[in-house]
């Protein structure tokens, strides 16, 4: 359907838009964009006080399925980006089985088609198994639609192997996406081998363990060349080698995460599962760092390592429970409160990290309100406040170690291609007071 | 007053402690096993990891009392799932439990168990986390022997990273107003780990001249295996207390450890020879042990005092 978006602030750093706008969509892309379009046939939806920005994209989420659906299914996983203004998401290659064979990628992407909210991006895995002894057919994942590829959870040791699998990628023309790991030197540990992990008597995962990784991947791909995308930095280490990396013009990317920015290693306290993660959360200093390297544009992304788990999972005592947080329903929220409210990063910078440069490194659209693109969009409503309900969420997972934080900037709208996915908080196909929602939204844009 | 748990020494007061003490000291100079605090209650033991002086010390403490035991003895096989200990636990008080004391491997477990249920939960040592009535038992061999820990200087060597002991000492020492020194090599001992206003060192030689109490902690041979100390006996040869470094000490300062004592490893077999033919006050070892027993006898007492049977 065609709809008019006026009244509302657009956001549009590609095209060097921040201010207010009118949005023509028809169909399922952008018609125009002007300051004013004159009289048009199309309902107007009133945005007044809100901000429009393209569709988020996260790079790294776990969707679960196939294998985990007590944890996250594909169309429970989409509901929650949506929800949380993401329009599309690339997940992780770590199910079981993994998707490692163009039948798992087919499925995957059946499985998106037919939840009809996200768009899914599936990344495909670097090793055959994701058992790190041989590459994966990287060829045909790719021929089946595959946007990248990673063993992330499960770091690839064997460097020389490490190294093959980057020259393939590179004449496939897809990124790898390194999940930068010393199993020797995090072994075993929990958390970060720090002042509050070591009170707690947990073994401890110290900052080199990731960071001799990071070295590895950056002098590997000064090799190789092509594409390199370095996951959810963490430590203050890895920020010091990309430094390094880039004054050397090496060509790589890399993400951090809300949670990393947001938390430090204290967030364990009391031995708190929802905030045992990995990477661990990180000193103080590390932090400090990473938000210093996200304002530098060291780090170019800001991705959520969206890993549901059911939550009897999170139950179980520290040392068992499954590493993870989820992020998807926050996200947004969290980085509009703690990083542009406090004047960390401007909205165009955040834009840029949260859409614009995740959508390029998969080499998919998006992070562009350009007429003519695929009319994927969130509405932000800066001043909706709430708390963070654990119990509210769309995702199957609960583990979240943000619950009761207030927080500003939820999204209110999202659509993905000319769609209206979320209305109000309330998901398509999954909220009952969806058609309701909607139909209230209509009513109003065709007075 | 008291916390309905034990499970670490921060959760309690000085004054709290100091109670427990006054308490220990009767028990012991009564001595006699006619107490009757425990008379009618059943106090579950569940071990899941080796234990011999503490789970006697215990189970000695409850007869003392008059109270009964009953051992849990759980399947190792099914204790790797978190629900069976959960199950473990409620099922203990459902039959009537009073009290449960437990030692585990898992750290946060007994954190965890504790809220499952209404009665007291004493850790006899719960992973690398806490070993709180061992820290108790430390502190009151001291004082009972005469030392005002105001001022002292005590220096804890060995494996300080996988030590419980060390982590409830951290609080108790300092507590009773000692200071503090940890001595390892970097492996056993890293930086993170040293808590506010407490001081470390590599070498042994080089703090030992300020110790009034040298804490000797037990290193195991899974250290060597896990390839974070090359070997025992190089450890030894450059953390175990010998009689070269036996003459950087103070005349008047005295050893302890926790149990069992590797002889050869920690301290050698002829420094606790001479010690305990020409200086037993020196070394309290065996202190520690005896104490055991009057020191959780108090704990039992006051945690389950004025709660009904």
């Amino acid at each position: 359907m065609d709809l008019l978006l006026k009244g509302g602030i657009l956001h549009d750093p590609v095209n060097g838009w921040e201010g207010p706008a009118e949005i023509l969509v028809k169909g399922n892309r952008i018609e125009a964009v002007s300051i004013s379009l004159g009289p048009v046939e199309a309902p107007a939806l009133e945005l007044k006080g809100k901000i429009i920005l393209p569709g988020l994209v996260d790079a790294h989420v776990h969707l679960r399925e196939p294998g985990g659906e007590s944890k996250e299914t594909i169309a429970s996983g989409c509901a929650a980006a949506v929800a949380g203004g993401f329009t599309a998401v690339a997940c992780m290659p770590n199910t079981d089985p993994p998707v490692d064979s163009r039948e798992i990628v087919s499925y995957i992407k059946e499985k998106a088609r037919h939840a009809g909210l996200a768009r899914v991006y599936p990344l495909g895995a670097l090793t055959r198994g994701q058992k790190g002894e041989e590459i994966a057919p990287l060829w045909e994942l790719a021929e089946e639609g595959v946007r990248g590829f990673s063993d992330d959870g499960r770091p690839v040791m064997n460097s020389a192997l490490m190294l093959r699998a980057m020259q393939f990628a590179l004449v496939l023309g897809l990124p790898v996406i390194s999940h930068c790991e010393n199993l020797a030197l995090s072994g075993g540990g929990v958390v970060h081998a720090g002042a509050a992990g070591y009170r707690l008597g947990l073994p401890g995962m110290p900052g080199v363990a990731e960071a001799v990784m990071v070295a590895r991947e950056i002098l590997l791909q000064q090799q190789v060349g092509g594409k390199l995308h370095l996951a959810h930095i963490s430590a203050k280490e890895s920020v010091d080698l990309l430094r390094w990396a880039k004054e050397k013009g090496v060509n790589l990317t890399s993400e951090v995460t809300p949670h990393h920015l947001l938390l430090t290693e204290e967030a364990v306290e009391g031995f708190n599962t929802n905030a045992k993660v990995n990477p661990p959360l990180r000193a103080a200093a590390d932090r400090e760092a990473l938000l210093e390297a996200l304002q530098e544009g060291l780090i170019e992304i800001i991705a959520t390592d969206h890993a549901p788990h059911n939550p009897r999972e999170k139950e179980a005592d520290f040392l068992n429970a499954p590493f993870g947080v989820i992020g998807l329903e926050t996200a947004f929220p969290l980085l509009w409160t703690k990083i542009v409210e406090q004047g960390i990063l401007s909205l165009a910078e955040l834009i840029k990290c949260l859409s614009i440069a995740p959508a390029n490194l998969l080499g998919v659209p998006g992070g562009n309100l350009a007429p003519g693109m695929p009319a994927d969009l969130v509405v932000i409503d800066p001043q909706k406040e709430g708390l963070v309900q654990p119990d509210k969420f769309y995702s199957r997972g609960r583990n979240t170690p943000f619950e009761g934080w207030r927080l500003k900037g939820f999204p209110v709208l999202t659509m993905v291609d000319g769609d209206i996915k979320m209305c109000d908080g309330k998901v398509k196909g999954f909220s009952r007071d969806f058609p309701a929602a909607l139909e209230n939204l209509l009513n109003n844009a065709k007075d | 007053m008291f916390p309905k748990d034990m499970l670490s020494l921060e959760d309690f007061s000085r004054e709290a402690l100091e109670d427990i003490f006054q308490r220990a000291a009767y028990f012991k100079q009564k001595n006699p096993d006619n107490f009757s605090s425990l008379k009618g209650k059943t106090i579950a033991l569940s071990f899941w990891e080796p234990s011999t002086r503490t789970r006697l010390s215990f189970e000695m403490a409850v007869h003392k009392l008059g109270g009964k035991v009953v051992h849990v003895t759980p399947e190792l096989s099914s204790e790797q799932k978190g629900e069976s200990i959960d199950d473990t636990v409620k099922t203990l008080q459902s039959i009537g439990a009073d009290a449960l004391i437990f030692r585990h491997r898992t750290p946060g477990l007994f954190n965890r168990v504790a809220s499952l249920v209404d009665i007291p939960l004493i850790s006899g040592g719960e992973g690398c986390y806490q070993h709180p009535t061992q820290a108790l038992l430390d502190i009151f061999t001291l004082r009972e022997k005469g030392i005002d820990l105001a001022g002292k200087q005590v220096v804890m060597v060995g494996d300080i990273l996988h030590s419980r002991v060390a982590r409830s000492h951290f609080y108790a020492f300092p507590l009773f107003g000692a200071g503090l020194t940890l001595v390892g090599p970097p492996s056993l001992l890293p930086q993170e780990l040293v808590p506010p206003g407490v001081d470390y060192s590599y070498h042994l030689e080089d703090v030992l001249p300020g110790g009034d109490i040298i804490y000797l902690l037990r290193v195991q041979k899974e250290r060597q295996e896990k390839g974070l100390i090359p070997s025992l006996s190089e450890y030894s040869a450059l953390y175990g207390l010998n009689e070269e470094r036996m003459s950087l000490l103070k005349q008047e300062a005295c050893l302890m450890h926790p149990g069992p004592v590797n002889q050869g490893i920690e301290i050698s077999a002829i420094v606790i020879k001479n010690l305990e033919q020409f200086y037993p006050d020196r070394i309290l070892f065996q202190d520690q042990v005896q104490n055991g027993v009057f020191v959780r006898m108090a704990v039992l007492d006051l945690l389950l005092a004025g709660r009904s049977v």
